[in-house]
């Protein structure tokens, strides 16, 4: 466990964070899945969240778990999300199941566990295909085709904006916290122990400059945005439908549509 | 005088809840948990950030950003977003937060301060524990006759969300939320150009009324419903499963998603095959 900890701190800094997350929106336009309409993959990932809850034949659940998996695989995602999917579906599994065993349950327990797991493994792999292939502002025009309200389609695109901002501006300030204090000795391991928790107590910490900092920053976006008319024009249809008129379906998403309803109901007439 | 926000400064309240919150998200979902026995102590949340705009401005749009931050960055750009269950996320966070705002009168009485900024988890972590419980349920056929089952998940989720209320509440709610606002107050509000908040500031509605509560309530159950749908689905499914009975048009739709896959997986692999030689 310890060394464990310590090799995910050793790999977590923030620019290897950064690098991660913007090469995971912007990185990979190229591929397949982001040529697909964004309305498209969104009714495709509602029909792929949903349905894995509704079923309990494993074969079934196995089906529709290679079909996410090759549609991620097409994605090219950054490792960074594949292993936190692993990581999160197998300490979850896990753990429910050396609990259920101090509670009196057999191997017979593991069969519901691990259909379980591949409903979860399903959902999030159709979600990580759907939002981790399209770039951000053509799933936040998606989202807005569905009504979905404008504050949170403009958050998406605005939150991948302003992160590298974000990134750089916590840096600095984390940055300078260490050059001002001392770290503690991390040899040992109470050392490590204490050292984690210094860690832990400086990005605590550096979250009050930073929220001075951002909150200059937002006053300036939002007055930026109220410049340009944004409570306006989100109101306004013909500006919409401007903002909209980049979606278009074409061949590539009714390949992708037959392809999705045929390996369905292969998968059904198996079972 | 009328003391209450403009909608420019509560979308700025909104875009500054958003990135702070969702920044922290992105940190707090990779920083790993610590194990001892089967007590965790790993960071839930960084919630003090959106707890202390929620006392220090306007409680629902620090509230509402805080959800939509939490979703985009740590849901969405590391492509963990888990569909509709996040709904349950966004609902409880969004009240716990609104009502930690609401129910802090004086910015400057660091106890009140405190005491809410617990409460606020533990009726977080509460609302979460029983959403977790009945989804588990849901997702087993025949949860109660699995043999251990029913009770480990119980005392898993029992266990996490205490472990959750004592941990994240009081190191990450309650200590850093005592500590943050009151070096804030009257600090931050200039840089939004607001006036900074006391006792006598107007929020929308003045008092804790049962119809919020009631409107709370009600977000709570829409959220759980958006976890589970009717059970008319599963009738669907086992349906179509017991219509599926001639071997030859099994064998027939079969071959042909085969063929298409592979003529599919042909075409994509060369066109990536052109791309890269495209990009060398």
């Amino acid at each position: 466990m310890k060394v464990v900890t310590n090799q995910l701190w050793d790999k977590f800094s923030i620019e290897f964070l950064r690098n991660q997350v913007l090469k995971n929106a912007y990185g990979n336009d190229d591929t397949v899945i982001a040529k697909i309409d964004p309305r498209t993959l969104l009714i495709w990932y509602v029909f792929f969240g949903v349905l894995p809850w509704f079923m309990h034949n494993p074969t079934l659940l196995l089906g529709l778990f290679i079909f996410v998996a090759v549609t991620t695989r097409l994605t090219k995602v950054a490792p960074l999300v594949l292993f936190l999917f692993c990581f999160g579906i197998l300490t979850q599994s896990g753990y429910l199941l050396i609990v259920s065993w101090f509670f009196g349950g057999d191997l017979a327990t593991l069969g519901p566990i691990l259909i379980m797991t591949l409903k979860v493994a399903i959902t999030s792999l159709a979600s990580i295909t759907v939002f981790s292939g399209l770039n951000p502002d053509r799933l936040a025009s998606g989202l807005l085709w569905f009504g979905c309200p404008d504050q949170f389609a403009f958050s998406i695109a605005f939150a991948y904006r302003i992160l590298p901002i974000l990134m750089e501006e916590f840096q600095n300030i984390l940055l300078s916290h260490r050059l001002r204090g001392k770290s503690p000795n991390s040899i040992g391991w109470r050392g490590k122990f204490r050292y984690l928790i210094y860690q832990v107590k400086i990005i605590m910490f550096s979250f009050l400059p930073l929220m001075l900092n951002i909150a200059k920053r937002s006053r300036t976006t939002v007055e930026a945005l109220e410049l340009r008319g944004y409570r306006y024009a989100n109101q306004n249809k013909i500006i919409k439908k401007m903002k909209l008129r980049q979606l278009g379906m074409g061949t590539v998403d009714v390949y992708f549509a037959i392809v999705s309803i045929i390996w369905l109901w292969g998968c059904f007439l198996i079972v | 005088m009328n003391k209450s926000m403009t909608q420019s400064q509560k979308l700025m309240v909104f875009v500054l809840s958003m990135s702070l919150y969702g920044l922290a998200t992105l940190f707090t979902e990779l920083i790993p948990s610590l194990q001892v026995g089967i007590v965790e102590f790993s960071i839930e949340y960084f919630i003090f950030i959106p707890i202390a705009l929620a006392i220090l401005f306007d409680p629902l749009s620090a509230a509402l950003g805080a959800a939509t931050g939490e979703i985009i960055f740590s849901e969405i750009m590391l492509g963990q977003f888990g569909g509709l269950g996040e709904l349950e996320k966004f609902v409880t966070i969004t009240i716990a937060i609104y009502l930690a705002g609401r129910l802090v009168r004086d910015p400057k009485n660091v106890k009140n301060i405190a005491c809410i900024a617990l409460l606020a988890v533990a009726i977080q972590q509460l609302m979460g524990a029983t959403v977790d419980i009945l989804k588990v349920q849901f997702a087993i056929e025949g949860f109660e006759a699995v043999p251990g089952l029913p009770e480990s998940v119980f005392f898993t989720e029992g266990f996490a969300c205490l472990n959750d209320i004592f941990f994240s509440g009081i190191f990450f709610s309650m200590i850093p939320t005592a500590y943050l606002v009151p070096r804030l107050h009257g600090k931050i509000e200039p840089l939004l150009g607001v006036k900074p908040r006391d006792r006598e500031t107007q929020l929308s509605g003045v008092k804790l009324s049962p119809k919020v509560i009631g409107i709370c309530i009600m977000a709570f159950i829409v959220g759980i419903a958006g976890e589970f749908l009717s059970e008319v689905g599963i009738a669907i499914i086992d349906w179509e499963a017991s219509w599926a009975e001639s071997g030859i048009s099994i064998f027939m739709s079969m071959l042909l998603a085969g063929v298409i896959i592979t003529a599919l997986v042909i075409k994509f692999k060369r066109r990536q095959a052109n791309l890269e030689v495209m990009y060398d």
